[in-house]
């Protein structure tokens, strides 16, 4: 038994980690139906320049500058690989041009920071706090605190400010939105600001964990890309339970059946998703109007 | 900064090296170094090439070879597999290296070091360890293997981690290994080496390069019962595996192969690093004149307090020197007349590493041998001897042994 609960609590904090990084596709998905492919660059990209901020200016505020760093960034993403992709009304331009625009991110950074794992200073003690029979490190709960905090703060400017609820309204319905006044435009800018603002927090909270590289987000990336499948890209709890199946299944499996076979269960699970439920377990099924 | 500095001594040397050109009669000699100098492997890549710089440098300074300047021509291969390939065709075809050192990776090499092979041009391994390198064009299926090294090959390494495990009467051994060609190879080496011992591991686990959590192949080594890991890969995921165990609160002792010095493995464990046991060809230490020259000029000339990958620096530097050595003996450039030279060398040629006599015969392409290996141990950040009568014995030379040829 403590095995186990030794075991769900790392996949639950793999999970989270997946989470954090996965929360970023859905919010871009929302409003433009576009995703940031580059959202693994984003991550290195925050987690690096965090690296070179903190000892700079500190490990607290380091994070509020990299918030900064990563909106900045997330508009040009936007601007450079979304809008005139979406302009012509290309179905595919995006894909391309956020994958480029990542290759060049991690080219830039490659040049900066170098190529070598780097490792991150953690803010909190290194060593495991015991928890019943379960051994967890401070940071682990710190990625699962912080995770769950970013998609709060996110989920609580959707509601109530006026800049959320026109991201909200162009959501619901980008042409209507449109009609009313609501600048889409702006509105598609901004949720690729906060996204990749998610994106490099999550890159500065998962750092020391990771370790922090060039090409960190790499992996990261595409678990959390399989993980929004798997919760539904418009769904912000179903990331979290994607997340959290994910991790679970990749310590169980890797425990119970081989290390080898590790990642096997979540493509698995990611195929059967895509095969009987294609929007996510807790995605809106929508019916296209041609 | 650190690119400007580089792009400063980069100048510097260049500038150097045209200065002395008018010294010398007759066109430079060519040397291919390949290996990756960006990327994951890059700590040994640039020791490596930084070292044999400096080789290069103190030979030019001293007349060059057959009255010719040495000019190393450096690629990155970015331990590619491809792009080793391409690397190696255009040093062959284009630059026209009269011999090539250099891979880090056993992978790259592999693919690359059939060109040389064609080509009938000696390639020298100074830091892939795969075993099969050398054996790759081996007689009788080939006339002549133009493959030689001067790194601890797996097997050498293998066999030493078993037995420092079994002498310490170790029972239950784990074995981790990476997913990668390094890691399995080291693995089967590993298994095969314990087999003739009659050991069976309790368990056998992989990782995949990146993987952020060890507790699942850690748990079951902890319910397996194993008193000791023995692992395969390289620092950044041996250093998750040191990590992973100080998080279970779960300590044996742990013994992998050689990457766990690489400065990555030193960063990323930190304290938790203290006391895992690697095999070395060299370890930073000032006792002979000659490693002291070699620290001592490699610190001032890049300006660090130690080298990244000290192995990879020492194997570096010492494969300039070999290759010099068969050089001159064969009196050309001609890629058979420097393997003929290579397999039968009649010079002492003083390395960091050890003193080479005869470090090579037709048959056995490895310069590497046991007994010049020893075990390191990393101790807050440093790698020292792992044993006392080693670090007492550090100033003697370990030569290669008869019975090895």
């Amino acid at each position: 038994m403590a095995i186990f609960l030794q075991l769900i609590a790392s996949g639950v904090a793999v999970g989270m980690i997946y989470a954090a990084i996965a929360f970023g596709y859905q919010l871009t998905f929302a409003t433009s139906k576009t995703l940031n492919f580059g959202q693994g660059e984003a991550l290195a990209l925050g987690a690096l320049f965090g690296l070179t901020l903190v000892p700079i200016v500190g490990y607290w505020l380091m994070i509020p500058l990299v918030l900064v760093f990563g909106f900045a960034l997330g508009a040009v993403v936007e601007r450079l690989g979304v809008r005139p992709a979406v302009k012509i009304k290309s179905e595919y331009g995006w894909i391309m041009a956020t994958i480029a625009l990542g290759i060049i991110f991690r080219n830039v950074a490659e040049n900066i920071w170098g190529r070598d794992d780097l490792k991150f200073p953690s803010p909190l003690p290194e060593a495991a706090i015991q928890v019943g029979d379960t051994r967890i490190l401070p940071m682990e709960l710190l990625i699962v605190a912080g995770a769950l905090l970013m998609m709060l703060a996110v989920e609580i400017f959707n509601r109530k400010s006026i800049w959320g609820k026109a991201v909200v309204a162009t959501s619901n319905d980008i042409d209507a939105a449109g009609l009313m006044g609501i600048n889409t435009q702006k509105v598609i800018t901004l949720s690729y600001s906060i996204s990749a603002m998610t994106a490099a927090f999550a890159g500065v909270l998962v750092a020391p964990v990771t370790l922090t590289g060039a090409t960190m987000g790499a992996v990261l990336a595409l678990k959390a890309f399989a993980v929004a499948i798997i919760g539904g890209l418009e769904s912000g709890l179903g990331v979290i339970v994607g997340g959290l199946i994910l991790g679970v299944a990749e310590t169980l499996t890797g425990f119970y059946i081989s290390t080898g076979y590790k990642d096997v269960p979540g493509l698995i699970l990611l195929l059967v998703v895509l095969s009987i439920r294609p929007v996510g377990l807790f995605g809106k099924a929508v019916i296209k109007k041609v | 900064m650190i690119t400007l500095k580089r792009r400063v001594l980069l100048g510097a040397l260049v500038c150097t090296t045209f200065a002395a050109f008018p010294a010398y009669a007759a066109d430079p000699i060519k040397i291919g170094v390949t290996g990756p100098y960006t990327g994951g492997s890059s700590a040994m890549g640039v020791s490596m090439r930084d070292a044999a710089r400096l080789a290069a440098a103190e030979i030019n300074t001293a007349g060059g070879v057959l009255g010719r300047p040495l000019l190393l021509v450096e690629r990155d291969d970015e331990a590619k597999n491809e792009v080793g390939a391409q690397v190696a065709q255009e040093l062959i075809n284009k630059e026209k290296v009269a011999a090539t050192i250099g891979f880090i990776n056993t992978g790259v090499a592999l693919a690359a070091q059939r060109f040389y092979q064609e080509a009938e041009i000696p390639v020298f391994n100074n830091v892939a360890t795969g075993t099969i390198i050398t054996n790759q064009f081996k007689e009788p299926d080939y006339d002549a293997n133009y493959v030689f090294r001067n790194s601890a090959y797996d097997v050498l390494q293998a066999g030493m981690m078993v037995d420092e495990a079994l002498a310490r009467n170790f029972k239950k051994i784990a074995l981790l290994a990476d997913s990668t060609n390094y890691g399995q190879l080291g693995r089967e080496d590993i298994e095969k080496y314990l087999a003739t011992k009659g050991v069976k591991p309790v368990v056998v686990e992989k990782f995949n390069i990146k993987d952020v959590d060890m507790t699942a192949q850690l748990l079951k080594a902890q319910q397996a019962g194993a008193d000791v890991i023995l692992a395969y890969g390289i620092g950044p995921e041996l250093a998750q595996i040191a990590n992973g165990m100080a998080k279970l609160g779960w300590k044996v002792p742990m013994i992998t192969s050689w990457p766990s010095s690489m400065q990555s493995f030193l960063d990323i464990a930190g304290a938790n690093g203290n006391g895992v046991m690697m095999p070395q060809t060299f370890i930073e230490d000032q006792t002979l004149p000659k490693r002291k020259s070699f620290l001592e000029n490699y610190y001032k000339t890049y300006g660090v307090s130690k080298i990244p990958t000290p192995v990879a620096g020492a194997q570096g530097y010492d494969s300039v020197y070999l290759l010099a050595a068969a050089i001159k003996q064969a009196g050309s450039t001609d890629g058979a007349k420097i393997r003929a030279a290579l397999e039968n060398l009649n010079e002492r040629v003083e390395g960091v590493v050890t003193t080479y006599e005869k470090p090579f015969t037709a048959k056995d392409h490895n310069a590497i041998t046991r007994n010049m290996v020893v075990f390191g141990k990393v101790q807050d950040g440093k790698i020292v001897y792992a044993k006392e009568e080693d670090a007492k014995n550090a100033g003697v030379v370990r030569v290669k042994e008869k019975s090895a040829n």
